[in-house]
């Protein structure tokens, strides 16, 4: 029986020890992880709560971070509730496993610490390892502050866990601007929590010796496709139960989240679709110019990134005139993943709003409010115009001649 | 809002005394940031804290900032860093130094004409007298409390204490005392 | 095959691997994840292959004999129940019971001959023969055996 750990009503938390405690209130059962910064606190802080007795659980320490999600597959098809952490190159090492972990319905909670991917090697963080684990077959959440952090944690196992789903879930959160930033943070207390979260309900579970299966099976050509769309399925068909704990989770914490988040959008012509702490740092921009320029602007932003909320993000900008899909990851010679799936979504409605694409902040380049003015300032004057005056694709924050590419065809 | 910006040597506490003062100033209902920018950096180099204190939630993520206060906890890093980098008009400087304020802005151009927002005190000597180790975060905190006038001296103190309390009582002890003197030297 | 099939249930080899019924997406089981035994299988390491309940997918209910092009058959007579073509055969297709040869697996078995190859009696106890081979006539043309090559 694990021992209560004494928490104040607001703690000073950083991202990083607020997902720790995420994982020690959940009861985890197995943690095996291979730490890597920024994402490193998050497993040692669970490695202390299991050796001062605060979670009755097993940290695994491994040889990778391959072999981390192997350990977490392991364990999570013997029937425990497990977790882990990574970053950057940890995770890049993690991918083929975590195909595994989707493919087998497991549903293990992964801590995603967002951080740049080398070459050149670089600690800090922005967007390029949540992007790359995209098409991997995880639900990922994306936590904004270190509060969210604590409360995606929670929502991630109910989500994860729930019979009608069963698949692993990532929660991103932004390498050291979240992980390393200490907040007030309002946990849940540990009873309330774990209510929240429920008993560990196995499914399949190998070590159920009467009902002996096997995990892994290969499949060719005459089953793959079935169970790869039968996955697929349980990802969009995620949506209304992400809705359901979101909102169960608004009855024990007070805190409403939603599948797309919305900020000043009622009237916004001009909205910055963003991910992580850009998000709240543009909810600053948007307010400062509507009380001082005039622009009416407002922040969209997806807190489920798989499944993609195509649906929820058509309707969130449904009435706006011009639209900045800002994109923390080195496109790698393409428009930027939010750019691509936000226009795709948009397409489909009559409003077809005009959408350009900001490349920023990578390698943790300070992303400041005067960039996010500018980016709404350069919305706007779209809005004014009728079309694009910019280029499609800009890079933001970046030092030397501006890196801009492609144009509005208007002949 | 207000915003401090720390000037510190990884290893010298900047991010403990930063993520102190917040967890102190969250007990008083406000609403705290405190942040680092540091990383794959070494025991000994030049790093900066942040701290950030509203009574609104703080939503803002950028790491740019201009300070209303810039502690300095390291001696030396008053010559070598740019403590007056995106300064305002009434920032106000506390710097860590065995120098009176007089010779310490004599030999630091760039502070002449801030001089009545410049104060000094020797963290350094005040850590190893009371807490025995030259940890200069604690009496920095003493002086922020008394230029800021942010608390009272004892309110911040049995606050501090709480923060502190999963400490022997020696180190806490220790801790209040420098704090103290610190508040009661910074000039 | 008079000399055939030993100790296996009707289950066995029911279906040509590949020719299970293929269901649509909505059907298949969750995670891929197959189940070996229909029914509660707690003391199913006591229970011998020919009593176990296996399930459609586990490998037990499918065969390959079609695979097969030539086909190892066993001598009695001249076995000396060394276990050895037990321990090689990589399709678990030999069985033995209580250390005892008993005969081969002909659902599982695609003759490749391993068990042949590790045999040491002389003449061998597993030869392998064409898969239409009568095995009464391969054992009645059973070799003698060898001398040592004189130098």
């Amino acid at each position: 029986m694990a021992l209560k750990y004494d928490l104040q009503e607001v703690e000073v938390w950083d991202g990083n020890y607020a997902a720790s405690h995420a994982l020690r209130q959940a009861q985890v059962d197995v943690v095996a992880a291979y730490p890597i910064t920024p994402s490193t606190p998050v497993v040692e802080n669970y490695g202390q709560f299991v050796a001062d007795g605060y979670v009755d659980g097993e940290f695994v320490m491994v040889e990778s971070e391959h072999a981390a999600m192997s350990g977490c597959v392991g364990a999570a098809a013997a029937g425990g509730r497990v977790a882990t952490a990574t970053s950057s190159q940890g995770f890049a090492l993690m991918v083929e496993v975590l195909y595994q972990a989707s493919g087998m319905r497991l549903p293990i909670v992964l801590n995603l610490v967002n951080r740049a991917l080398a070459s050149p090697l670089n600690v800090r963080g922005d967007h390029s390892d949540m992007y790359l684990g995209r098409d991997a077959g995880w639900i990922m959440l994306d936590a904004f502050n270190a509060q969210e952090a604590y409360d995606m944690n929670l929502c991630a196992f109910r989500v994860g866990e729930h019979m009608d789903i069963r698949l692993p879930v990532m929660v991103n959160q932004d390498g050291f601007i979240t992980s390393h930033t200490a907040q007030n943070v309002r946990p849940l207390s540990d009873e309330d929590a774990y209510k929240f979260v429920g008993e560990y309900v196995p499914v399949e579970e190998m070590l159920d010796f009467s009902r002996p299966v096997t995990y892994g099976a290969q499949t060719e050509e005459d089953w793959h496709f079935e169970h790869k769309a039968r996955q697929h399925k349980a990802l969009i068909d995620a949506r209304p139960v992400i809705e359901n704990v979101f909102a169960e989770f608004e009855k024990v914490s007070g805190r409403k989240y939603n599948r797309v988040e919305s900020y000043l959008t009622n009237d916004a012509e001009v909205i910055i679709v963003a991910l992580g702490t850009t998000v709240e740092s543009a909810r600053v921009a948007a307010q400062y110019l509507r009380d001082n320029e005039g622009i009416k602007a407002g922040v969209v932003a997806p807190r489920v990134i798989r499944p993609f909320p195509f649906d929820a993000i058509r309707t969130a900008l449904e009435n706006c005139k011009a639209i900045g899909a800002m994109d923390r990851s080195a496109p790698g010679g393409a428009l930027g993943m939010l750019f691509n799936e936000v226009s795709a979504a948009v397409y489909t409605i009559s409003s077809r709003p005009l959408v350009t694409n900001y490349i920023y902040g990578l390698g943790g380049r300070d992303l400041t409010m005067e960039q996010i003015k500018d980016i709404f300032r350069d919305l706007k004057k779209n809005v004014d115009a009728g079309y694009i005056t910019t280029k499609i694709q800009q890079f933001i924050g970046l030092r030397g001649p501006k890196l801009e590419f492609f144009e509005t065809r208007r002949s | 809002m207000v915003e401090i910006r720390w000037h510190s040597r990884a290893g010298q506490g900047a991010v403990t005394g930063a993520k102190g003062l917040g967890d102190v100033v969250s007990t008083t209902g406000k609403q705290v940031q405190a942040f680092a920018l540091y990383g794959s950096a070494k025991r000994g180099a030049a790093m900066q804290a942040y701290n950030r204190i509203d009574d609104e939630q703080i939503i803002t993520h950028e790491k740019f900032m201009l300070p209303d206060f810039v502690l300095v906890i390291d001696p030396a890093l008053a010559f070598t860093d740019n403590i007056t980098m995106n300064d305002k008009a009434s920032t106000k400087y506390i710097i860590t130094t065995h120098l009176g304020k007089d010779e310490l802005v004599s030999q630091l151009p760039e502070l002449q004409d801030k001089k009545d927002r410049v104060f000094v005190l020797d963290c350094m000597q005040i850590s190893l007298d009371t807490i025995g180790r030259a940890i200069p975060n604690t009496p920095m905190l003493g002086a922020f409390i008394k230029i800021s006038a942010m608390f009272e001296l004892d309110y911040f103190l049995d606050r501090m204490k709480k923060v502190l309390s999963k400490f022997p009582q020696k180190i806490i002890d220790s801790n209040m005392q420098a704090i103290i003197r610190a508040y009661n030297e910074v000039k | 095959m008079s000399i055939g099939n030993v100790l296996g249930n009707d289950k066995r080899g029911r279906i040509e691997l590949g020719a299970e019924k293929k269901v649509g997406w909505d059907e298949v089981t969750h995670g891929v994840v197959l189940h070996s035994f229909e029914d509660d299988a707690t003391d199913v390491s006591s229970r011998k292959a020919e009593d176990r309940n296996y399930a459609q997918f586990s490998s037990y209910v499918a065969t390959v004999a079609s695979w097969r092009v030539i086909k190892p058959v066993y001598n009695r007579d001249i076995c000396i129940d060394c276990q050895n073509c037990w321990i090689y055969c990589p399709d678990t297709s030999i069985i033995s019971r209580d250390k005892q040869m008993l005969g081969i697996d002909y659902d599982h078995c695609k003759g490749c001959g391993v068990c042949v190859e590790v045999c040491p009696t002389n003449p061998k106890s597993l030869l392998m023969f064409a898969e239409a081979h009568n095995p009464e006539d391969a054992l009645a043309s059973w070799p003698e055996k060898k001398k040592k090559e004189e130098k």
